[in-house]
């Protein structure tokens, strides 16, 4: 082979292009977990015995679990708990993380020493392990689970807008603007805004996914959510022994969750920052 | 004598395009040949099609011949493997050039061993003496990022010599560099030469292809126009074009003869200390500046110009001393211009809008845009596009009418112009100056172009120590004879 | 340097200190008397009496105020005094030291098997960027990317264990036991890994050093390893220490999911068990072991880029 880069002006697929598809998708699965209810009232919990197991029919566009629940209800009351679990966590993070952020890089000092080395030091321990012995202090509460993934989440928010905001404000650009006359508002639509939002729906983007994966993987290990709420890890685990009976029924939660994944990565695009 | 290297009609193109005319040369060992033009005139392709490494999508047709009785059509690619052994190649960046995670001393011993063939222990001594000889002693063991510009530029020659190649290629080899280090270049060239190499020279300054000798081509739009010795080009130019070129070279410059303007001063600096990470950068400089005049200061990189403009305007704090502002003079009628236009703008908005923001913000006459436009000859197409799709030119002409909208009694020019070619560069100057004599406003001009500098200043101040001068300590202040 | 470490300490003891405050609310949340759980995990169910918890009272003075029980709890988790298990009874550190081997086996194991996997691809791709590998890998490595770790390992051993029957699906013991959840960890990482190397490679092969390096004579091979490989290595390592949160979170679902005696296994456990000192001397082994795997991240940044030394 070559050791020499033989395209140089290769370009990757097209971002934006990755982009929307991930938005489309994403967009089918609101639907999908805003839709079905309305249509499909069917309870999640609601066992029949009758029907265990059984493959996609007219009474079970999806067929049914081990204990004969319909799995059309529970897959779209598994995404609508992840989605919104997701949305809750992400909003709660950003906002005290964006403008502790902004108000770290802008005053500088003590407040931004303090407030760096407080993240840094919460960094010591993974993020995970913070949520599942904060879930095992208050079990079975969706508060606590909420507040612990937001608390996760936040230190994200935070250390990039307060990178991003010092480099901004330390920049020519503002240091011209200021001369030229203009205040600090101006400088924060202007220059700020501008350079953060990208940035900041990237890491929302993968902030959702991560809060999403965390909680399937800790209902999957039985620590997170408890039964009979329907939850995409949850419904892995309790489906994992059937798959030699009924594949199909393993494979819908599996599918849902790649697919939420995928299309959060799609939409924040590229890699970590 | 057989040229060490000679080229036949080679011309460079894309696939629909031809972007340098068919063009001939020969290096003969000992001389130098420098290819002289503005940015974007072919030049640095040229000397990329003669390599052989230009980018992908361009094509060389015609031929290339070496000593050795090595000939290729241009649009090949066995040339690579008389790199190194033939043919060596200066670069650019020295600092980018090197890599950041290997030592210096090795960068030059893999040349021998892997180039040059030799043993491992021969290449390592014959190292030594290399970077010794080039001043390089004791920085054997640094990291690029450990070592000077000056020190890169001179480690990368190193490097690329010592495959042995006769024939050096250097594509704006004193880029960015000030005037201490161009000199130091310049000696570099010129011991390659002493040595029998040949020299094909790609620049914009003209004072580097005067200081080189040899022959020069003048290109423009990728055609030469003008050919001869440097002597014969550069005192008598034939051309229209090489005729505007060398007037713009600030040597040439007809100096503004006249006497101080007269007025209560904008700024009086009393005593000013400046320090940066501990070194003292000058000390109790005093001196006051008047409405319309322009104050020129120069000196080396780092010795402080910059933050001499800053501490003025309150951008940067001074160790000990006072600047007083013109009593009743509001705060935005002291305005910078940025060395780097691109840099100074806000990034994702249109220059028309940071114009309408700007004309809100002050409540400003914005009838008065279109005639600030046309005196600065800025295109209003340009209202509507992004700092960053603007030429350097146009964008340092668009900052300074941002500036001069508010009225400025006091402008500070970061080397307005280092970044621009010598024709813009004078326009540029010109229209500074225009600004000074029209509406009586001081100017404080920063530069590392003495020539410059000298041409245009009421009044000059020199930083640093590395002129000799009468007085040895920091810092010295020169004011122009005329004004003396 | 110096200050690295001191740092990477400071972030130890706030390991031991957050785990120790979770663990201290953890146990005052439960229902009972405080005095008898902790009598228990100090000497194990069968040797509690009334006497034994009144010491403990005593000690503790747990009927004292709420701080100086924490700074007592903390005191004994800062000199490693941490009990015994509420359900075997079976001192803490021995079950956590023992469960902390087979961790780091699976955890070295993973990282040593996505550097041969992930890098590898990487280069390869990164040598010809917009060629089929480089596209089939961005493909792969998305799709991997998306799937959750306990998903990857659900169908790793759907596939080959319950469809093929060539691995077991879980345990522990011989090489089969650990291939499993050796490749999930390992799969998860290199698909980030190789996307990190493809664009560290097409940054180092489009770089004027690199360049240079051709024009100085050097063949394309030479200069590949001379002036490539260490540059690529640099913002690989560097991604090593983001992904270490990956992978010790990795190591918590994986080893539950293939039943693996480690401490993330351990950990899941005890929470379900609410065994409180297991909860609190595996929680703080996974918190060290994360800090000292950063630590070794930093020390491998600091020997690769030269340019961290000064920092």
């Amino acid at each position: 082979m070559s050791f020499d880069m033989t395209v140089a002006d290769a370009t990757s697929p097209p971002k934006s292009m990755a982009r929307l598809f991930g938005l489309g998708v994403f967009v089918l699965l609101v639907l999908f977990a805003v839709l079905v209810p309305m249509f499909w009232p069917l309870d999640i919990a609601k066992q029949d015995y009758s029907a265990i197991l059984s493959s996609p029919s007219d009474a079970h566009p999806l067929g049914t679990d081990h204990l004969g629940r319909d799995m059309l209800a529970r897959l779209a009351s598994a995404v609508r708990l992840s989605l919104g679990l997701a949305l809750v966590s992400v909003v709660t993070a950003a906002i005290p993380g964006v403008l502790l952020g902004i108000l770290a890089a802008w005053k500088g000092g003590v407040v931004d020493k303090l407030l760096g080395l407080l993240t840094e030091m919460f960094l010591a321990l993974p993020g995970l392990l913070l949520v599942l012995l904060i879930v095992a202090v208050f079990p079975g509460s969706f508060l606590a689970l909420y507040g612990a993934v937001a608390l996760v989440l936040w230190i994200e928010y935070f250390r990039m807008t307060r990178a991003l905001s010092r480099t901004v404000l330390a920049s020519p650009a503002v240091a011209a603007t200021r001369l030229l006359g203009f205040g600090p508002l101006y400088v924060i639509r202007r220059h700020l805004l501008p350079e953060l939002l990208p940035v900041l729906l990237t890491i929302a983007a993968f902030g959702a996914a991560s809060a999403i994966m965390a909680i399937a993987a800790l209902s999957f290990v039985s620590v997170g959510v408890k039964p009979p709420t329907a939850e995409l890890g949850l419904m892995i685990t309790e489906l994992l022994p059937y798959f030699s009976e009924q594949p199909f029924v393993i494979a819908a939660p599996i599918l849902v969750i790649f697919l939420i994944i995928l299309s959060l990565m799609l939409i924040a695009g590229g890699r970590k920052p | 004598m057989t040229p060490l290297l000679k080229t036949d009609a080679l011309e460079i193109r894309t696939a629909e395009r031809q972007l340098v005319e068919p063009l001939s040369i020969e290096l003969y060992p000992g001389r130098v040949l420098t290819i002289i033009g503005e940015t974007g005139s072919g030049k640095s392709l040229f000397a990329q099609g003669v390599v052989g490494n230009l980018p992908a999508g361009l094509h060389a047709h015609g031929r290339v011949h070496f000593a050795n009785g090595f000939t290729e059509e241009g649009r090949e690619d066995g040339r690579k493997k008389l790199w190194g052994r033939e043919l060596s190649v200066l670069p650019q960046e020295p600092w980018l050039s090197l890599d950041p995670t290997m030592r210096a001393l090795p960068q030059v011993v893999e040349s021998y061993t892997h180039v040059a063939g030799r043993t491992s222990s021969d290449a390592r001594q014959q190292a030594r003496t290399d970077l010794k000889r080039l001043g390089l002693e004791g920085a054997e063991t640094r990291f690029p990022f450990q070592l000077s510009g000056g020190m890169a530029q001179r480690l990368a020659f190193a490097a690329t010599h010592a495959g042995g190649a006769k024939v050096i290629i250097a594509d704006e080899p004193t880029k960015g560099l000030d005037s201490a280090r161009i000199g130091e270049v310049i000696a570099l060239l010129q011991a390659g030469l002493a040595e029998g190499g040949a020299l094909l020279i790609i620049t914009h300054d003209i004072e580097v292809a005067r200081q080189l000798g040899g022959d020069v081509m003048i290109m423009l739009k990728g055609k030469i126009i003008e050919t001869g010795t440097a002597d014969d080009v550069l005192n008598n130019p034939q051309h229209e074009y090489t005729r505007v070129l060398l007037g713009a070279d600030p040597t040439r410059w007809s100096p503004r003869k006249r006497p101080r303007p007269q007025g209560e001063s904008v700024v009086t600096v009393s005593e000013l200390t400046a320090e940066r990470g501990g070194k003292t950068l000058f000390e109790n400089l005093s001196f006051d500046v008047r409405p319309g005049e322009i104050v020129g200061v120069t000196g080396p990189s780092g010795c402080g110009k910059s933050s001499l403009g800053d501490i003025i305007l309150g951008l940067a704090k001074a160790k000990a001393g006072k600047v007083a502002h013109a009593a009743g003079a509001r705060r935005v009628a002291f305005q910078k211009l940025y060395q780097d236009p691109v840099a100074a703008f806000p990034p994702t908005i249109t220059l028309g809008r940071n114009l309408v923001d700007l004309v809100r913000l002050h409540r400003l006459d914005a009838s008065r845009i279109e005639g600030l436009m046309t005196r600065l000859r800025l295109d209003s197409v340009l209202l509507d596009r992004l700092p960053g799709n603007v030429s350097g030119g146009e964008l340092q002409r668009f900052s300074l009418l941002r500036v001069l909208l508010l009225d400025p009694v006091f402008i500070f020019a970061d080397e307005p112009s280092s970044r621009l070619d010598l024709i813009t560069q004078k326009e540029m100057i010109e229209l500074l100056v225009e600004a000074a004599d029209k509406n009586g406003t001081a100017v404080l001009l920063v530069s590392h172009d003495e020539a410059l500098v000298d041409a245009v200043s009421d009044q000059r101040i020199h930083l640093g120590t590395d002129v000799p001068s009468s007085q040895p300590h920091l810092p010295q202040r020169t004011a122009l004879a005329a004004n003396v | 340097m110096t200050r690295l470490l001191t740092f990477r300490l400071m972030q130890a003891v706030m390991v031991a200190v957050l785990v120790g405050a979770l663990t201290f609310l953890l146990m005052s949340l439960l229902p009972g008397d405080a005095a008898y759980r902790i009598a228990a995990g100090r000497y194990g169910y069968d040797m509690v009496n009334s006497a034994a918890a009144d010491a403990v009272r005593a000690e503790l003075n747990l009927d004292g105020p709420v701080l100086s029980r924490f700074a007592a709890w903390i005191g004994d988790l800062l000199t490693l005094d941490l009990g015994h298990s509420l359900v075997s009874g079976e001192p803490v550190l021995a079950v956590v030291a023992h469960e902390l081997g087979g961790s780091i086996r699976l955890a070295v194991g993973a990282v040593l098997l996505s550097f041969i996997i992930g890098p590898a691809l990487g280069i390869m791709a990164g040598l010809r960027p917009g060629g089929l590998l480089d596209r089939g890998l961005l493909l792969v490595s998305t799709a991997i990317r998306a799937i959750p770790h306990f998903v990857l390992g659900v169908l790793l051993v759907l596939v080959f264990a319950v469809t093929w029957r060539l691995l077991p699906s879980a345990g522990y013991g011989t090489f089969a036991h650990s291939i499993l959840p050796t490749l999930t960890l390992a799969l998860g990482l290199s698909a980030v890994s190789s996307r990190v190397a493809r664009d560290a490679t097409v940054g180092v092969a489009s770089s004027a050093f690199y360049a240079f390096g051709r024009l100085k004579g050097l063949s394309g091979f030479s200069v590949f390893v001379r002036h490539g490989l260490r540059n690529i290595g640099v913002p690989v390592v560097t991604y090593l220490g983001v992904q270490l949160v990956y992978l010790i979170e990795g190591v918590v679902v994986v080893e539950t999911l293939f039943a693996w005696p480690g401490i993330g296994h351990g950990l899941v456990h005890a929470v379900f068990h609410r065994d409180v000192p297991m909860v609190q001397g595996t929680a703080l082994a996974m918190g060290l072991l994360f800090v000292l795997l950063n630590t070794f991240v930093d020390l491998a940044n600091h020997l690769i880029d030269p340019r961290r030394r000064d920092a």
